[in-house]
């Protein structure tokens, strides 16, 4: 079930054209999905993946991007890759014939909002389960699965790259402490072998001292 | 008009005309003769010349006093009176990457800031200091740089912004409109459905929207009937649900259709309609179960739902009884069940709401209907009530005629969908109480579904804290909306007012009318909260206090009568009005539902509609000259003078027109001139005037003309359609005409002279 779609511009990230199908089920989270997508637009540039899947929870986010804009679709985790992927095919060269020309000039947000009732009507013939039948003889052309980069949503979103980059620090963090453990035990020992060797030197002379005044 | 301030440098102060004293009991004719002007506010020429306009934006005092002590002292309500989605003639709108914000209290920059340098402003609610952004220091207009106070943000009052998307929750919603429509016998009886669905034929393609704008209808007696409407049907569908008690939709789509797509089923529908029900016997009708189903079918997206009523619903969740008693219509004391019975219709206006639904409700029947409990669904959900008592497609054709009218503006003006709007004040001053239709979300954000230009706001406001070294103070109101075009928009008014600490500036300052406007909404409230005595007498206090308080403190020169600065010399009046209005009268039989209506609509209307309402406007027009006329569109429009509204000033040989804004009069004395029978009426005598007459004859001759010229202006300047009665001696209408003659003694009401002599009484106590 195909939740969300937004189509926006690569280069500034500007929505041009979204769906959302709300219902009893969805709801609350579509805000925090939401948000992901829009994060998600500003931090796609020109050397992206033109297709890309990327895992958030229990459920799924796939893009494709082809001349300037970028198509995304929100879906379940377990729903088929190649019928979301010929769906955002679809919905690619129907909205490049309308305003694939129109797209480098726009400035307000949504300017092609009125693209939703396309977007809805492709959904509903790719979500119906006799259509899905039939798209396996289109799906031929989308051969090439390993154009497709799976990877992890947060990773994308760097915060992947932070947690990494934190987890190598403290690794090292630790590996330091524990030099500095040993380092300091060390240094307690010698310091206690420095303190034995000064008693016993004292002591020494001492008895040499008595031996040799008192006899 | 010269400013008190500027008054107290001349050596002979001269007294500006708004503190000028009128004694009430001796001047007879303080009516102007023509509409009353806003007052203007004390400020600089140039800081006045960019001032919104005040028929967006008014308050209730226009010197804004420095402490709450003095305000407590001048006994005078102070508040804000908007008109923020108004029609307007001329509107900037800016289209720009960033959007000028304080960072601290997010106000919106315009024309009452203050440039520090070219680089820094300075807000003037917060009076934080910041930076301008570099994109603002571009003005796009004059295509120059380094001048940010010309640009357009700056320069006008009124202006609207083309949103980016962080000021959206959600990608712009359609336009979504869902007729719901009562089909039970009564309905069908008084033919109301024909005209709906004439009116929807006539208006389908001026329906506001764009290419994904959906329709939808639910039709409804003791089951609910749905309508699949799917493009490649050769004809509309007709689903029944008759399980009211847990509804459910039959299908999932193709309820609410795309208009484009399926014009030809929609139109289809709306032919057969009215012919499906003709033979029904049903009598029940299940309103709360058929507004749950309307819920469901819209919440997904939001949008409106407009919903026609003919009868008390009986069955079903939100089941109403009749609660009004019929003798006590005309009951001088208390008048009970002013409340809502239940709070079905609340609950479901607050989860309408926050689905971004708005109800409008058109009630048309006969009996009593609880508007007081229906009413609630478009309250709290930001929609409006419109209310066609007795209507009856053959026995009340002037209603019809109201009826056709106000549903084409209703059908075809502007809307604004999924809207919030906030209010902002300088600091120091505080907003503690909103009236009008929306639902107040957190301290100061007032959801509205649906936003329509003929909705009116008032919020009521205190000092918090001394506004000392103020000179002025800022007010703002930001609407963001999405238009019917799928476009989210901010519309921005600000307004600045200066402040004063004496007494005597603060009457100069006051607004008559946009006090009495407050004061109207501030009653309704306390009726349904306390009683309607306690109102009445609220009312009465507000004139005794602020005219005891004026005499008291700001009047040099005791001098004996009923003493009031000339910018109040209309309080007593227009109390005496509101006293004597539909809503607040007692002793005069008033059907309840009509009572709850005329409330609604009092903390509905914008002031200038509401005016009209409260104190009508009569004219003498058996004598209409061209002397004075004012030249529209090549068409001579007259002018008269406004008359005082008592029948001394009415006479036997002459024609009054009396302008009461939703419905307009026009009385025809006994031995009226001869020459407006023919020349105006088409009728050879007196005798020869039909009664029922709701429409002038097109006749060629200038009287004619002059008359019809000048009632059509006065439609013109009001959004709904006012209807007109020719009324004779005889007319059943007489009574509602002299009822409105307000300065004179009832059975049941003072004069106008016995109420001056009763506050009089009451100030020297």
């Amino acid at each position: 079930m195909v939740t969300l779609t937004m189509i926006a511009r690569v280069e500034d990230g500007l929505p041009l054209a979204a769906s959302m199908q709300e219902d009893e089920q969805s709801g609350r989270d579509l805000q925090q999905y939401q948000n992901q997508a829009k994060q998600l637009f500003r931090k796609l540039n020109a050397q992206s993946p033109s297709r890309c899947t990327l895992e958030a929870g229990d459920m799924a986010f796939h893009y494709l991007i082809e001349q300037g804009v970028c198509y995304l679709a929100l879906c379940e985790a377990s729903f088929p890759k190649k019928t979301v992927f010929a769906y955002l095919e679809d919905l690619q060269t129907e909205f490049h014939d309308q305003y694939g020309r129109r797209v480098p000039t726009v400035s307000r947000p949504y300017s092609f909002i009125e693209f939703d009732t396309y977007i809805q009507k492709t959904k509903k013939s790719y979500i119906d389960s006799r259509a899905r039948r039939n798209l396996g003889s289109i799906n031929t052309e989308l051969h090439d699965v390993q154009r497709i980069m799976v990877a992890n949503i947060e990773e994308v979103l760097q915060r992947g790259e932070a947690l990494s980059a934190l987890d190598t620090k403290a690794s090292n963090l630790s590996s330091l402490s524990k030099k500095y453990r040993s380092d300091a035990k060390y240094l307690n020992t010698r310091s206690t072998y420095a303190k034995v060797a000064a008693g016993a030197v004292f002591f020494i002379t001492l008895i040499v001292y008595v031996r040799f005044w008192w006899l | 008009m010269l400013c008190p301030s500027l008054a107290a440098l001349s050596l002979q102060s001269s007294t500006p005309e708004a503190l000028r004293v009128v004694n009430l009991l001796q001047e007879r004719n303080l009516l102007p003769p023509g509409p009353i002007p806003a007052p203007t506010p004390c400020l600089p020429q140039d800081l006045q010349k960019i001032n919104c306009n005040p028929e967006v934006f008014r308050s209730t005092l226009t010197s804004i006093p420095q402490t709450q002590s003095l305000l407590n002292k001048a006994k005078l309500p102070l508040g804000l009176l908007l008109h923020p989605f108004k029609d307007l003639s001329q509107l900037p709108v800016v289209t720009s990457s960033t959007i000028v914000r304080c960072r601290s209290c997010r106000t919106y920059i315009n024309p009452f800031v203050s440039f520090l340098d070219q680089r820094r402003w300075k807000c003037n609610l917060c009076y934080r200091v910041n930076d301008v952004p570099e994109e603002f220091m571009y003005n796009p207009v004059s295509r120059s740089y380094g001048e940010p106070h010309k640009r357009p943000e700056v320069q006008n009052a009124t202006i609207e912004f083309i949103a980016p998307s962080e000021y959206m929750l959600r990608p712009p919603q359609p336009a979504v409109y869902l007729f719901v429509l009562d089909v039970s016998h009564n309905a069908v009886e008084t033919g109301y459905l024909n005209m709906v669905c004439q009116s929807l034929l006539d208006n389908i393609n001026a329906l506001p929207g764009d290419s994904r704008t959906k329709i939808g209808f639910i039709t409804f007696d003791s089951t609910i009937h749905f309508y699949n409407l799917q493009e490649g049907l050769s004809q509309p569908q007709m689903l029944i649900v008759s399980d009211i008690e847990d509804i459910f939709l039959p299908t999932p789509d193709s309820l609410l259709v795309n208009l484009s797509e399926c014009k030809e089923l929609v139109q289809d529908l709306l032919k057969s309609l009215p012919n499906l029900f003709e033979k029904t016997m049903e009598t029940q009708s299940a309103l709360g179960p058929a507004l749950q189903a309307a819920f469901k079918l819209l919440s997904p997206t939001g949008g409106r739902m407009s919903v026609f009523q003919t009868q008390l619903p009986n069955l079903g969740v939100g089941a109403l009884k009749s609660r009004e008693d019929p003798n006590q219509r005309a009951s001088a004391k208390d008048i009970q069940h002013l409340s809502p019975a239940t709070d079905f219709y609340k609950k479901l206006a607050l989860d309408c709401s926050g689905q971004q639904v708005a109800v409008d409700l058109f009630l048309l029947s006969a009996q009593y209907c609880d508007l007081a409990s229906l009413g609630c669904i478009s309250r709290y959900s930001a929609g409006s009530v419109y209310y066609y008592p007795s209507y009856h497609h053959a026995h009340n054709p002037a209603q019809v005629e109201r009826f056709q009218k106000d549903l084409k503006r209703y059908l075809t003006r502007k809307i604004g969908f999924e809207a919030v709007m906030r209010i902002r004040c300088t600091k120091g001053l505080s907003i503690h109480t909103f009236h009008g239709n929306f639902f107040v979300r957190s301290t100061d954000l007032l959801s509205l579904p649906n936003v329509n230009p003929d909705a009116g706001f008032a919020v009521q406001m205190s000092i918090e804290e001394n506004l000392l070294d103020m000179q002025v103070v800022s007010f703002q109101a930001a609407l963001l909306y999405t238009s019917s075009k799928g476009e989210r928009r901010i519309r921005v008014h600000t307004m600045c007012l200066p402040v004063v600490n004496s007494l005597s500036d603060i009457f100069a300052g006051a607004d008559v009318q946009a006090i009495t406007g407050l004061l109207a909404s501030m009653a309704v409230d306390r009726s349904v909260s306390a009683s309607l005595s306690d109102a009445r007498d609220a009312m009465t206090n507000a004139a005794i206090d602020s005219l005891a308080s004026y005499r008291q403190s700001v009047l040099t020169i005791q001098q004996p009568g009923l003493l009031a600065p000339a910018c109040l010399r209309l309080f007593p009046l227009y109390i005496l009005a509101l006293l004597k209005q539909k809503a607040f009268r007692t002793g005069t039989s008033t059907r309840l539902d009509d009572r709850v209506f005329a409330m609604c609509q009092l903390k509905y209307q914008p002031l200038a509609y509401l005016m009209l309402m409260i104190h009508p406007a009569l004219y003498r027009v058996d004598d209409l000259t061209d002397e004075g006329a004012l030249n529209i569109n090549e068409r001579t429009i007259p002018q008269p003078r406004v008359q005082q509204l008592s029948v001394e000033k009415l006479s036997r040989e002459g024609a009054f027109l009396m302008d009461a804004g939703m419905v307009i009069y026009l009385w025809v004395g006994r031995n009226c001139n001869p020459n407006f029978l023919t020349q105006v009426l088409g009728v050879p005598n007196y005798t020869a005037v039909p009664q029922n007459l709701y429409l002038l004859p097109e006749l060629d001759t200038a009287e004619s003309q002059r008359t019809r010229a000048f009632i059509g202006w006065l439609r013109d300047q009001r959004p709904f359609f006012p209807t007109l009665h020719v009324i004779r001696d005889e007319s059943q209408l007489k009574a509602n005409f002299m009822q409105n003659m307000i300065e004179d003694r009832t059975e049941s009401a003072l004069s106008y002279y016995e109420f001056l002599l009763h506050l009089q009484q009451q100030i020297s106590k």
